[in-house]
Parts: C-alpha cells; structure tokens; sequence
C-alpha cells in the first residue's frame, strides 16, 4: 500500500471488496448476506483500526501487523462478548476472502508475465524446488518436535 | 481519490470472476494415491490472468497497473479474519510453540537443496538470490537493498518471486494434498508447514489440508496461520542472519570445486 492512499480510499476499497465477499460468500458457502453482514463489518472495523494505527501511531510497523493482532485479541477466549465476535465472523468463510484477492492478483499478474518469460526455465525448475524444500524442511522438523513433546 | 478505486470496470471484472468462481466451488477429486484440490481462488486467478492483454483483451496494462496497487489492501481483509481464527485458539497455539517456532528452520532446506541444483543448472550469482529463500516479498527487499535488483542476485530472487506468484498457490494447494495422502507427516505438521511467508500460498495448503481432514479443520488452520504470522516476523531476520549468509559459503565452496578457481565474490 502506497502512502498516499488516505485512510478514506483504503475505506472505500475495502468497502467494495467486503461487498464482493459477502455476494461469493452467499453463492459459493451458502451464507445468506444479512446473516454474514454483521461478521464483514467487524471484520472492516478491524482493517480500518489496523490501517489508522499505522498511519497515525507507529509509521514504520506495517498495518498488517495491528490487523491481525487486533484480530487476534478481539477473538481471545478472555476478550469480552469474544463468543459473540466470533460467531459473526464464522458467517464469512474465510476461503471466501481469497477469492477477490487473487481475482486482483491474477488481473495484475498479466503485466508480469513477460518479464516471467524472460527469467527462463531454470529459475521456474530452481523455484518449484525451493518450495517442496521449504515445505518439507518445515513439516519434518514439526513433526519430530510435536512427536518428541507428544502431541501427536 | 486515487485513479484504481475509480475503475469501476476492473471492480465489475472482479466481481464477476469471483461469482463465477464460487458458483463453480471447491473442486475435489482423486490423483494417484493424493487428493487435488481446487479452490475459487485459483479459478479467480487463472481466469483474471486470461482477461489480459495476450489472451482476452478484456483489461488493458492501465488496468492491470491498478489492480495490482489493490492487492495489498485487500489482503487486510483476510489478515483480519486470520487473526480472529487464531485468537480462539491462542492458548492451543502456545502449548504447541515450541514446535511452530523450530519447524521455522524449515525454511533454510531451500538453500542446502536449492543452491546446488541452481548451480548444477549454470546459474552462477543468481543461485544466490533464488535459492537463498523461498522469495517472497520481504526478501526481495532484503536483496533488493544489499545487492540491489538489476544485479545478478535481484534477477534470481525476482524469478522465483514471479514463479511463486504465478504457481505457489497451485503447487502449495497440491503438494499439501498429496503429501496429506501418503501420510508421512501429521496434518498439524503440514499444516505449520504451511505458513511460508505468504498468505495465499498458507491459504491454499491450509485450505487443502482442513478439506483433507475436515475434523481437524479449524486447528489446521490456527497452525498455519500462526506459522505465517511467524514467518512474516522472523523471515527477514532469518535471511539476513542466517540463510544468505550461509548461502554465500554454500556458494563459494561449491564455486571452487566446480570452477576449480575462486568466485569473484569472496
């Protein structure tokens, strides 16, 4: 996000895309819209506080950070009407989020592509390579922690 | 007020492949001894790619500008609702920190693996900037800002950046299904796997996962998203103290046996 953009555009985008998700929300995971209106309001108030905390407070910590934090302390089972949050957020299903935001992504993605063509094939084998390594790197080593604790 | 909130066609554009996308739902169905699964997002994304100037024509390089200045705020929305699908499961969560933390190394197999197969491929520097990590946005910054983008390092990093943008999502998605099957690894440890530094990526591994095992759907979900929220504090350090450093020994050393002479950067 640019700093120019002010608090009331990144409201109104906001705005737009909570109103997609509410209509992909009601057509692919059958969550009537008024029902889940109250959960994408929340949700919104939570962006807005995120996006003004770092515009007003702490400029260098990026909003993204207070988002899911403030997120994270509204829901705790010890924050106040938690159970009742809660409840009004699971009406928005959150594979319905991603849906507008890889729509953006892919329209986006089309001025990309050319330069993706350019890198060439041995950097598309060397990345299909750093993700399984990733991936599987991370998943042993949680597995043999949550074994050895026994977790699991 | 900026020029791409104003595109009301890219909206309606947007609106219409997410319709669509929902309309067509989760996609599940049997490959090999895995389970492939398709989720909206990816229809949204291949879809949106179509709508460009290659293929469709339908949104011109104005509109595909603009989009991509929405992508970061619209990722909010769904960090918001991330944190509230952490939040009740907090107290779970830190009893099973110490393996979220741990598993965080994890991400430092790239570069044992990656470092010499790009070298074996012919890349010389760019090996270091692909393979160093798994390339998302806060370390094509790191590199960008020692080495800077147009260096031979920058290419590397922004072709993996790119590859991940155009597959992370499809590969994420399938390679947490089809490692899901062959059940090696516990789901809660794929699923704090998942979380690499970038969201949809988590999104589409978590999201495979908990159709995988719908019982353990919302704790797989917690895990990843926690493991993200990790990696998105810890990546950057974790480049810059331990990976690219041992990128760059990894790179020298095998620069001698292979060239029998030293790299130019020692």
């Amino acid at each position: 996000m640019t700093k120019q953009q002010t608090i009331f555009e990144s409201f109104v985008v906001l705005l737009i895309v909570s109103a997609m998700t509410l209509v992909g929300n009601h057509a692919g995971f059958n969550n009537n819209i008024i029902d889940a209106l109250p959960g994408m309001g929340i949700l919104l108030l939570l962006c807005i506080s995120g996006v003004a905390t770092n515009m007003f407070l702490l400029k260098k910590i990026p909003s993204v950070l207070f988002v899911i934090t403030y997120g994270v302390i509204i829901t705790l089972p010890t924050f106040p009407y938690s159970a009742v949050t809660n409840a009004y957020v699971a009406k928005v299903h959150f594979l319905a989020l991603t849906t507008p935001i890889l729509a953006y992504a892919g329209v986006a993605i089309g001025k990309d592509l050319a330069a993706f063509k350019k890198s060439g094939w041995r950097i598309v084998v060397v990345s299909l390579f750093v993700m399984v390594s990733t991936y599987i790197g991370s998943a042993a080593i949680a597995q043999a922690v949550l074994k050895y604790m026994g977790d699991i | 007020m900026n020029d791409a909130v104003k595109n009301v066609k890219l909206h309606l554009l947007v609106l219409a492949l997410v319709v669509v996308s929902e309309l067509i739902g989760i996609v599940t169905f049997k490959v090999g001894p895995g389970k492939l699964v398709l989720l909206p997002m990816l229809y949204a994304m291949f879809m949106g790619i179509f709508m460009g100037p290659k293929f469709l024509k339908v949104v011109k390089e104005k509109d595909m500008i603009q989009a991509s200045t929405l992508v970061g705020l619209t990722l909010l929305l769904l960090m918001a609702r991330y944190g509230t699908l952490v939040g009740p499961k907090f107290y779970e969560i830190l009893k099973a920190g110490p393996a979220l933390v741990l598993q965080e190394f994890g991400n430092i197999a790239t570069l044992i693996i990656g470092i010499p197969l790009a070298m074996y491929l012919g890349l010389k520097r760019e090996a270091v900037g692909a393979a160093h990590s798994i390339a998302r946005e806060p370390n094509v910054a790191l590199i960008g800002d020692i080495y800077g983008l147009d260096s031979a390092e920058g290419r590397g990093v922004m072709g993996v950046y790119i590859c991940g943008t155009v597959f992370g999502t499809i590969f994420f998605g399938l390679m947490a299904s089809f490692l899901a099957a062959f059940e090696i690894f516990h789901p809660y440890a794929l699923a704090m796997a998942s979380g690499v530094g970038s969201a949809s990526m988590m999104t589409a591994a978590v999201g495979s996962l908990s159709a995988s095992y719908p019982a353990m759907a919302e704790q797989i979900q917690a895990f990843g998203v926690a493991s993200n929220t990790l990696s998105g504090i810890d990546g950057v350090y974790m480049s810059l103290i331990l990976a690219l450093p041992m990128s760059n020994k990894l790179y020298n050393y095998l620069y001698k046996l292979k060239y029998k002479t030293c790299s130019e950067n020692v």
